[in-house]
């Protein structure tokens, strides 16, 4: 474990250098128990792959004093006991996944292959950032990794499901971008009018479970209602 | 309630930021510069983190359709009906008058109104962040409403022109987290040049224009890592980027530097044309300056809002600005 200051207000916790779940499990760990213990001091704690920013109000708390009490926390007790699953359903292909023959083509499979193999794993989500909502998932089959658009599009709607190289992932809320899209959740994957805002949080597991058109408009007329 | 008339940029409604959903993936917002927002909220007797407009260069219209005690910090210019104002001042304005700004300096201004502007809170917060159409950009015809406030004694408060943000266009850093991706020659140039704010630049971050900075062997990428406000990431092209309110959370180029909280301000207003150099200090020295704006931010709110006095003194040929009150520890 590392510790490095970034600017007057925010101290990184570097885990390591590598991407890896055993690093990131660590990053979690002291996460959850900084939001736990949550300080006075303790203004945001935000995680990436292998890497905790802690950020606190310097009028309250030296950084060295900061460093001293998280240098102290025992990671190993306080790792989490259960992970959490969160299923996501997919439509797969047609108007939901534009870029789904595109995938198959590409990777010398089928339609149904991408979808067996994109379904099968239980993604870790590494973190979210980016875009509001946006998670950075771990664990896609390399047989349907498939480079980016040339040129994205204008305008992706929220949950799409796409591709780009070796991520897997789903467009939290409506933007641009450049992944290949599969298919599309029906799911409300950000909503700001909750708290948390995210379906998922850091740390989490996701299981995408294929449905058809059928389901997909009946679950979207229950998280969105008629807009 | 006020009615805006015309947007020459652009504005919208800031508070002081949503914090807590950076982890999320939830930008922390807010307004620009926390300065001339803060003390436009404390001239009209708000606390802190009220909401208020935020507008940028060119300027903008309102209609008061209620009487209501505001004040515009920034460098601005400004007219209530015909009559020019000066801002760091708080006016009352009555029903049906219309106040136009412009800024004749810097980048960000901030109209305050006494009570404040009632919006809907998104993740607790009433800061605009436009890339998840939280809030929106203000429009002519758009009308908000004012919260409720006593105003008795609101208007005629005045900042002295010695305590108004003075910016010298030297910013104070500190160095890292990521100063391994450079190399000395690297480091050097960023210390010695002059940087140059492009037109490329918004709410989420200042590019900036000039000598090159040399990446070391281990480039300029680095594994996503958060960003905080302020952080100085270097991309391949070697030209500084400094990450302001609505910056994503997180981000894969190397951080040569984060500004010191003190400095966001002067970052803030710097045109594009406009240059900047950059200094390093130490976190001690980054804190005490925080603590001593800090000291002189909560006299300057306690004396616009008739907690303490104060006084101009003179002393032979000297002025002073004495702030008399009680100190609550």
């Amino acid at each position: 474990m590392k510790v490095r200051v970034v600017g007057d207000s925010c101290i990184a916790i570097i885990f390591g250098e590598d991407i890896s779940e055993e690093t990131n499990r660590k990053v979690h760990a002291l996460a959850d128990y900084l939001l736990n213990y949550n300080p006075e001091w303790l203004l945001d704690v935000v995680p990436s792959y292998s890497a905790l920013y802690v950020y606190f109000d310097p009028l309250m708390i030296d950084y060295r004093e900061v460093i001293d009490i998280i240098g102290k926390i025992k990671i190993n007790e306080v790792e989490r006991k259960e992970k959490r699953i969160i299923k996501i359903p997919i439509a797969y292909g047609g108007e939901f996944g534009p870029d789904i023959e595109f995938v198959a083509k590409y990777n010398g499979l089928s339609v149904d292959d991408v979808i067996e193999i994109h379904s099968k794993p239980l993604y870790r989500v590494y973190f979210l950032g980016f875009l509001p909502g946006f998670a950075y998932l771990g664990g896609m089959d390399e047989r349907i990794a498939t480079p980016r658009l040339e040129k994205p599009r204008l305008k992706v709607p929220a949950g799409s499901v796409g591709i780009a190289g070796k991520q897997t992932g789903w467009y939290a809320i409506e933007s641009p971008g450049g992944w290949r899209i599969i298919g599309r959740t029906p799911l409300r994957t950000f909503n700001p009018e909750k708290i948390p805002p995210s379906i998922v949080s850091p740390g989490d597991y996701v299981k995408f479970v294929p449905i058809d058109e059928n389901e997909f408009w009946e679950i979207y007329r229950e998280e969105w209602g008629n807009d | 309630m006020i009615e805006v008339l015309s947007v020459i940029t652009s504005a919208t409604v800031q508070d002081l930021g949503r914090w807590g959903y950076q982890r999320y993936g939830v930008p922390v917002s807010g307004v620009m510069d926390e300065v001339s927002a803060r003390i436009a909220n404390y001239l009209v007797g708000n606390p802190d983190n009220t909401p208020l407009i935020e507008f940028t260069a060119g300027g903008i219209s309102i209609k008061f359709h209620t009487s209501a005690v505001f004040a515009v910090t920034g460098d601005a210019t400004l007219y209530l009906n015909d009559t020019q104002l000066e801002p760091w001042e708080s006016y009352w304005a009555k029903r049906g008058d219309v106040l136009t700004v412009r800024l004749s300096k810097g980048m960000y201004g901030y109209i305050a109104f006494s009570g404040g502007i009632e919006c809907r809170k998104i993740l607790g917060s009433c800061s605009t962040y436009l890339r998840a159409k939280f809030g929106g950009l203000l429009k002519p015809g758009d009308k908000l409403k004012l919260g409720y406030s006593l105003l008795t004694g609101k208007a005629g408060k005045r900042l002295p022109e010695e305590l108004r943000p003075r910016f010298d266009k030297t910013v104070r850093v500190i160095l890292g987290p990521n100063i391994e991706h450079f190399t000395p020659e690297g480091m050097r140039t960023f210390l010695t040049s002059e940087y140059t704010v492009t037109p490329e630049s918004d709410r989420m971050g200042y590019r900036l224009e000039g000598p090159r900075i040399e990446h070391s062997e281990k480039g300029a990428d680095i594994i996503t890592e958060p960003i905080p406000r302020g952080a100085i990431q270097v991309p391949a092209n070697g030209k500084p980027i400094i990450m302001l309110a609505d910056a994503q959370t997180t981000g894969g180029y190397a951080k040569i530097a984060t500004v010191i909280r003190v400095d966001i301000p002067m970052v803030v207003q710097t045109r594009p044309g406009e240059k900047l150099r950059f200094k390093a200090v130490s976190v001690n020295e980054a804190v005490q300056e925080l603590r001593k704006r800090e000291r002189i931010m909560n006299a300057i709110r306690k004396a616009l809002q008739d907690e303490w006095n104060l006084y101009r003194i003179k002393v032979g040929k000297e002025e002073f600005l004495i702030f008399a009150g009680m100190e609550e520890d």
